[in-house]
């Protein structure tokens, strides 16, 4: 009988809920990107070289937490709460029009949670299963991200566009390793990656930044008023807490077959598979406003599903970030030198068995807790934050946190090596290359441009 | 009246002079916060580096109001 020590579960207990709390706040707060929140908070706590369970307590317990708070606010209101939950905010604005909000809000809770309960153990399973093949997977793992890269492009929207970004992005990645080893400013060893996938999630942003500095485009981005926000009065009816009351039969089979269906696609992109899954659910409806709710209870599924399998799985597995979420918001937990490195991270230091107490302890905490929080005070959290957070604070956070990472990472210089690779990924960014090629772009640089030079 | 330019960005309203100042004062506070951290330590230096960024955000959630017009409206059930 295997035994983990009482502190240790304390220890885990109490990330789960500092994880519960902190992400609440932040997932009721508008156009928080994901990555951007989660990535620099779940570094802070590997560095400290806390025990690795406790780490992916609380990583698990974040996401699952900030993916229910984070539709939230995209619900009540119509500001996307992050990156995920902006594939529903047409379909938002159509229920809330009907004024149809509170209800939503609480069938959407009830699927988040459906969504978790069948992802935990979907991809506990599926990792188990790959787990035979690890080792010949791991051999091929640099050719594998090259792949993801063509593969990710392949399925993307515009498919040409993300293939001719691939390279450059690659060379932009390569140029700016050479020239810090060149100069010393990083020893050879070290490869400076977590401050460029902070540039490419913030490139976006970056680039609408600066581009309020050409006065053109300013005055095309002026506006006179102030953004009016309505919100919809509490005449919740449902008082039951029960997620299985309050969705009906066919609404739980469109919330569960789709988080069935996600954990065998964890290597693609969560947003792509989202609308991907989500709306065709949706399309089945005739009626209008039937096709919005349905979307939206479906989406908030999907939603817990390819982050659940997209970390689990690569991890439990491989241990080398073989998914979108597995290498955006999940970098840490693989790659964080000096405490986790490609081959010694969460995948070597836990046993199956200490893996899967962690990842259903903190599943299982930031469910019950968010969800009943959701279900009752969704409402008065989503006012006081509109009424107190103004978005200037928001946008200042993300810009310090993306200079204090470029400064860690390799000094004054990568502040503005990071400035480059956020206006060089946010372009291709707006322009149609989705994160998950830019990520899997970077993790391939070293590997393409070997491969370069050698073929040419 | 005074002035403002409201710009429209990432979804929401700013004013163009508190955004100035809140990058400013965020970066400012995070930024100095990690160089008040031991050098050589990692770990410090990223945690006090954060703290930095919660103060800045406190401190620009003090000072500036939310651009944003609130209307509560009337809930009504369907069917």
């Amino acid at each position: 009988m295997i035994v983990i020590e009482i502190t240790l579960l304390l220890g885990m207990i109490i990330a789960a809920l500092g994880a519960v709390t902190i992400y609440t706040f932040i997932g009721f707060i508008p156009g928080t990107d994901e990555t951007s929140v989660l990535l620099p908070i779940s570094l802070a706590l590997v560095l400290t070289g806390l025990h690795p369970m406790i780490i992916l307590t609380f990583f698990i317990a974040s996401i699952v937490t900030l993916n229910l708070t984070n539709t939230m606010p995209t619900a009540l209101v119509g500001l996307p709460g992050g990156v995920m939950s902006s594939p529903m905010i047409e379909y938002a604005i159509d229920v809330k029009n009907r004024g149809y909000s509170a209800n939503i809000i609480q069938k959407m809770a009830a699927s988040s949670a459906l969504g978790v309960i069948i992802s935990v153990p979907i991809s506990l399973l599926l990792a188990s299963l790959l787990i035979p093949f690890a080792e010949n997977i791991r051999v091929y793992a640099p050719y594998l991200f090259v792949f993801g890269a063509i593969f990710l492009a392949l399925t993307s929207k515009h498919k040409i566009l993300s293939l001719f970004a691939i390279l450059p992005l690659a060379i932009v990645f390569q140029s700016l390793r050479h020239l810090y080893w060149g100069l010393g400013v990083v020893p050879q060893e070290v490869n400076v990656t977590i401050s460029f996938f902070l540039g490419i999630t913030i490139g976006p942003l970056l680039v609408s930044l600066f581009q309020l500095l050409n006065k053109q485009i300013l005055k095309t981005l002026e506006v006179n008023d102030k953004k009016t926000i309505t919100i919809p009065s509490d005449a919740t009816k449902e008082k039951t807490l029960n997620p299985f009351k309050l969705l009906t039969k066919e609404e739980r089979k469109n919330a569960s077959i789709p988080a069935v269906i996600v954990n065998f696609l964890f290597v693609l992109s969560p947003v792509g598979l989202t609308i991907l899954i989500g709306e065709s659910i949706g399309r089945r409806q005739k009626d209008s406003f039937k096709r919005s709710t349905t979307t939206m209870t479906s989406m908030s599924a999907i939603i817990q599903a390819t982050y659940m399998s997209g970390i689990v799985i690569p991890l439990f597995a491989l241990g080398i970030p073989l998914s979108p979420v597995a290498i955006g918001p999940g970098a840490a937990l693989f790659n964080a030198p000096p405490v986790f490195t490609p081959d010694n991270n969460i995948h070597h230091l836990l046993t199956r068995f200490e893996f899967t107490v962690a990842v259903v302890l903190g599943a299982t905490i930031a469910v019950v807790i968010s969800y009943i929080l959701i279900s009752r005070y969704a409402r008065p959290i989503t006012l006081f934050i509109l009424k107190r957070i103004p978005h200037e604070a928001v946008l200042g956070v993300f810009v310090a946190f993306i200079i204090l990472l470029a400064f860690m990472d390799a000094g004054f210089i990568n502040i503005f090596g990071v400035l480059l690779v956020g206006i060089v990924s946010g372009t291709f960014n707006k322009m149609g290359v989705n994160y998950g090629v830019q990520f899997m772009s970077l993790y391939a640089a070293p590997t393409l441009i070997n491969f370069l030079i050698g073929v040419f | 009246m005074k002035k403002h330019t409201w710009i429209e960005i990432w979804g929401d309203v700013v004013e163009a002079k508190s955004l100035v100042i809140s990058i400013a004062v965020i970066t400012f506070t995070t930024m100095g916060a990690h160089l008040l951290a031991p050098q050589d330590n990692r770990t410090l230096g990223l945690f006090f580096g954060l703290a930095g960024a919660v103060i800045g955000f406190l401190i620009i959630v003090f000072l500036t109001p939310p651009k944003r017009n609130i209307l509560k409206e009337e809930d009504h059930d369907r069917d």
